[in-house]
């Protein structure tokens, strides 16, 4: 299934896939509905539904999701197909009747599966009961709720210096006169080689950026910094994907800053500092060169920090 | 007395003349008082200390005391068992019991205001004796509230001067006569409603109408006064505003109400009041029709859910945005803030809300398909429910994927890092907005065919109008996803700039897509009439789950907004140093508001069985005698 998903693309193929699998339903249901003169029942069609819906999310879907997604997702699904089959009189006397039969015991059949169903239910909730709460054979972790994001201060000390987080500006967000360029207008400049000798401004910024990134961040974050670098699979968490539009895409530059300069075990408590392994680049490089790097990573991913006029 | 009833349109007209006086004198009287504390601060300007606004950046005279350091002693608290030994827990349920009181006594008028009026414009007799005796019944209902609220206020108030003796000293004397123009509105809407009542009967023709309606709309203005006072002290504690860096008021009392936070604040309230106050009519409605022993008075509160969940879901609609604009402020004050509400620290309760949310709409269009149930015609648009539905879940999937996964070790192995490469881009905001339009739009269209179910539409240009409709939803729909996906690939200030055409693609098609329907309905045939009273039972429970949810978001998003503020009673000046200045678990606070919610759906329990004692319930007069047509709706 991997070969499925293209990166970029992977969101909008979950949804038709779900769209296009929805339509398949309704033209293949109208197809049955026209050639045996009767639908499906609507628990059939219901169950039909769940079904389809659990492969996609449980097998077609590359990585797998986490389990407590899948949980929120399959609830979502049978709360909608317990709605769509209550909506009117019609199909919910239609939904029912087979399960009242059943419980009435309305014929030998009937009685038949509900004898069954009444051994066969209380044993599915023993056994469910015993697999939840006894302990696993390989005793794994628990879950953890990592906050990817965690809060930043109001404003930080690097190497004896105040930052006030909300105002700062990167001081290397130049344009070539030296004036600072607003968030956004560095797009005309994406397209720039910064190994241009004559670069000035922000593409020369760029790149002393990136030989900062490539001398101390790529071994990590990666050659395209999608957290999957040489030595990334050494921690668990690999470090942050800055590619995905998840992370410094939603933050301000003065985020990375911060994150960067006080690296994971300054982090606060939300975070799990334990979790990572990033150094506090402050003791390494100058401040000069912690906002260049956040400058090339912007450039490199062709994200805009987030602003807020 | 008896002059009082000969002369009533005279004295009704001094009524409202006073009234009238009041609600001008208060901002002259409030001037009065705050040009006073400005006199003797001008006589010794130059001997004043001079401090800096830390929001305005401007400079005031220091005209008080500041912020003073607290420590445990400061929060005297009774020995109580946990969680009772904590006041903020105290607080907590006084508070939120109080807020739910306040948000339904203050929408119910709006609500009483708008049928009212609707009576009063409608020139069927019969409809317009029906409208009116259903804003009496509503105003009824929140009699015995507003009682509740007032005792509540004062519970919550003692309860701050006990617990909180420090900090409700500095922020009473910074809001000294905020606190007095408030307790003299709170006067005059006491007055102004137990008048509006009780003079029902006596106020029901003519001029006196027309008075007793305006009235109206004068409770409602106290009403919204008094919550925004009551709003600028909460504000003020998030984003403090008219003090300097030591919390000292500096003279302006503009600066100490208009805080960053306030009016989107207020805005936010006021359309959640409406919302919350229609869930509560609908859930009375709702409980009567399940316990009717008549078709009816079943008939009749059949009728009077429909209107509630209608007035309900319209206010809901702008919700959202008003949503978004907040939590725009909220991270133009400080970024810190917003990322521990939709990033960090309390983001798994934001998808909490993600859910009680989708539970709204789900529960709306469900309310209107079994709606429909009670319309002969209505089959022809059965096929159509799958795909209302089938659209608003995917949204719905989206609109809940969380952007901090609950993960396990190892699935964090598999997945090779935090981001989901798949789900997790539906995790960030440029996703949830095109979600969450996606769900307005479905629950307009699932408005739209409830209001065609039982027509026959005759006009010639039909096939034009279903065009047009189709061609609008389609347009705003592909604009809305188009303009999803843009989001990732421009700065997220575009961004923002960008749910505008967002917004009005979903507007227009609320106001054109309805409207059009409606003129397409014009001398449509009639398939039969909305047979009221005819609907499922199981709809009525979609009623409760409306009610039930807008309490629990209200407990939810105010917990939210609150705890924001971490360690801080006033943001970055006065540090909460009581002994359980921390931030709850996730549960514990969930437990709480599920407690609140609880709390409050047992005391509304009671207010509606104290509304009935001694009420008898004029059937006659509930009988509906001629089908109502709220909204365009169906007849």
């Amino acid at each position: 299934m991997a070969t499925f998903w293209r990166p970029g693309m992977m969101p909008i193929q979950l949804l038709l896939t779900i769209g296009v699998t929805f339509l398949i339903f309704v033209i293949g249901h109208t197809f049955i509905k026209k050639t045996f003169g009767r639908g499906l029942p609507m628990l059939a069609q219901g169950a039909l539904t769940w079904l389809a819906a659990f492969t996609i999310f449980k097998f077609v879907i590359s990585p797998p999701i986490p389990s407590s997604l899948l949980y929120i997702y399959m609830g979502l699904i049978t709360l909608v197909i317990g709605l769509f089959i209550s909506a009117n009189e019609v199909s919910w006397t239609e939904s029912k009747k087979p399960i009242v039969d059943t419980l009435i015991g309305a014929t030998p059949l009937h009685r038949g599966v509900r004898a069954v169903a009444f051994i066969a239910l209380p044993l599915g909730f023993g056994w469910g009961t015993y697999t939840s709460i006894a302990p696993p054979k390989n005793f794994p972790e628990p879950p953890e709720l990592r906050t990817v994001h965690p809060a930043p201060p109001q404003a930080i000390k690097v190497q004896d210096k105040q930052f006030t987080l909300q105002t700062s500006k990167n001081p290397f967000r130049v344009d070539v006169k030296g004036e600072y360029l607003d968030v956004g207008k560095e797009k005309e400049f994406f397209a720039s080689n910064p190994f241009d000798p004559n670069a000035e401004g922000y593409v020369k910024y760029v790149k002393e950026g990136g030989e900062v990134f490539f001398r101390n961040c790529h071994f990590c974050h990666g050659d395209n910094l999608d957290g999957r670098g040489m030595f990334a699979f050494a921690f668990r968490p690999i470090p942050a994907n800055l590619a995905d539009p998840g992370t410094i895409a939603q933050l301000q530059e003065t985020f990375v800053f911060w994150r960067i300069s006080k690296g994971g075990m300054n982090a606060p408590r939300e975070i799990n500092p334990w979790d990572s392994a990033m150094p506090p680049w402050e003791e390494h490089l100058k401040i000069d060169d912690i906002w260049k790097v956040a400058l090339f990573e912007y450039w490199h991913t062709e994200f805009f920090p987030r602003t807020w006029d | 007395m008896l002059t009082i009833i000969k002369h009533r349109k005279l004295w009704a007209t001094c009524m409202l003349g006073l009234f009238l006086a009041l609600s001008v004198m208060l901002p002259l009287v409030s001037t009065m008082a705050l040009a006073e504390e400005a006199q003797p601060q001008a006589a010794a300007a130059a001997a004043v200390e001079k401090g800096k606004d830390v929001y305005y950046k401007t400079e005031g005279p220091v005209s008080g005391a500041g912020w003073t350091e607290m420590n445990e002693n400061s929060y005297p608290s009774y020995s109580l068992p946990y969680p009772l030994s904590e006041n903020r827990v105290i607080i907590w349920v006084l508070a939120q019991q109080h807020l739910y009181f306040g948000s339904f006594v203050l929408a119910v008028p709006i609500f009483c205001m708008v049928i009212e009026l609707v009576g009063l414009l409608t020139r069927d007799k019969v409809m317009a004796k029906k409208y009116d005796h259903l804003a009496y019944s509503f105003v009824k209902i929140s009699l015995t509230a507003y009682s509740v609220t007032a005792i509540l206020g004062g519970l919550l108030l003692f309860s701050f001067i006990t617990f909180y003796p420090a900090f409700f000293s500095y922020i009473a004397g910074l809001f000294r006569p905020v606190m007095h123009i408030y307790a003299l509105l709170f006067l005059a809407e006491s007055g102004t409603l137990y008048i509006y009542y009780y003079g029902w009967d006596k106020m029901n023709h003519g001029l006196l109408k027309w008075v007793h309606a305006t009235m109206g709309v004068l409770l409602n203005v106290f009403g919204s006064v008094l919550m925004m006072l009551a709003n600028s002290w909460a504000a003020f504690m998030m984003s403090p505003a008219g003090v300097d860096e030591k919390g000292r008021f500096l003279g302006n009392m503009w600066h100490l109400l208009h805080t960053a936070l306030w009016n989107p604040i207020n805005v936010h309230r006021i359309i959640g009041n409406m919302v919350f106050g229609g869930g509560v009519v609908g859930a009375y409605a709702a409980y009567k029709f399940l316990s009717a022993k008549t078709d009816e008075d079943r008939a009749y509160y059949d009728w009077m859910g429909y209107i509630s969940m209608f007035l309900a879901v319209g206010s809901l609609i702008p919700l959202p945005f008003a949503g978004y604009w907040l939590m725009r402020e909220v991270y133009g004050y400080r970024q810190q803030m917003g990322i521990t509400l939709m990033g960090g620290l309390l983001a798994w309760l934001f998808i909490i809300q993600a859910v009680l949310i989708g539970a709204l709409f789900f529960a709306t269009d469900y309310y209107l398909f079994a709606g429909m149930d009670r319309m002969k015609g209505a089959e022809r648009y059965a096929k159509s429910i799958k795909y209302v539905l089938f659209l608003t879940a995917a949204a719905f999937l989206v609109w809940l994927t969380p952007h901090t996964l609950i993960i396990t070790p190892q699935e964090l192995k598999a997945m090779g890092g935090q981001q989901h490469p798949v789900v997790g881009n539906f995790g960030v905001m440029s996703a949830k907005n095109g979600a969450v339009n996606t769900m307005l739009m479905t629950t307009i269209i699932a408005f739209i065919i409830y209001q065609r179910a039982n027509k026959q539409i005759t006009v010639k240009w039909a096939t034009w109008g279903n065009a047009a409709i189709v061609a609008m939803f389609t347009v705003a729909l592909v604009n809305n996803w188009w303009v999803a996906i843009y989001g990732y690939y421009i700065p997220a200030n575009v961004r923002v700039g960008l749910s505008v055409p967002q917004v009005m693609g979903t507007l227009t098609c609320l106001f054109v897509g309805t409207g059009i329907n409606i003129a397409m309905m014009r001398g449509a045939k009639d398939m039969g009439p909305v047979l009221w009273g005819k609907i499922s039972v199981r709809s009525q429970y979609a009623l409760f789950v409306l009610g039930v949810s807008f309490t629990w978001l209200m407990g939810l998003m105010g917990y939210i907004r609150s705890s924001v503020r971490l360690f801080w009673h006033v943001m970055e000046i006065g540090r909460d140093n009581s002994p359980w200045a921390f931030t709850h678990t996730i549960g514990f606070a969930a437990n709480v508001m599920t407690f609140n919610v609880v709390l409050f759906w047992t005391l509304t329990l009671f207010v509606f069985w104290l509304g009935e004692i001694g009420t008898k319930v004029a059937k006659a007069a509930h009988a509906p005698a001629h089908q109502p047509a709220i909204a365009g709706g169906s007849k």
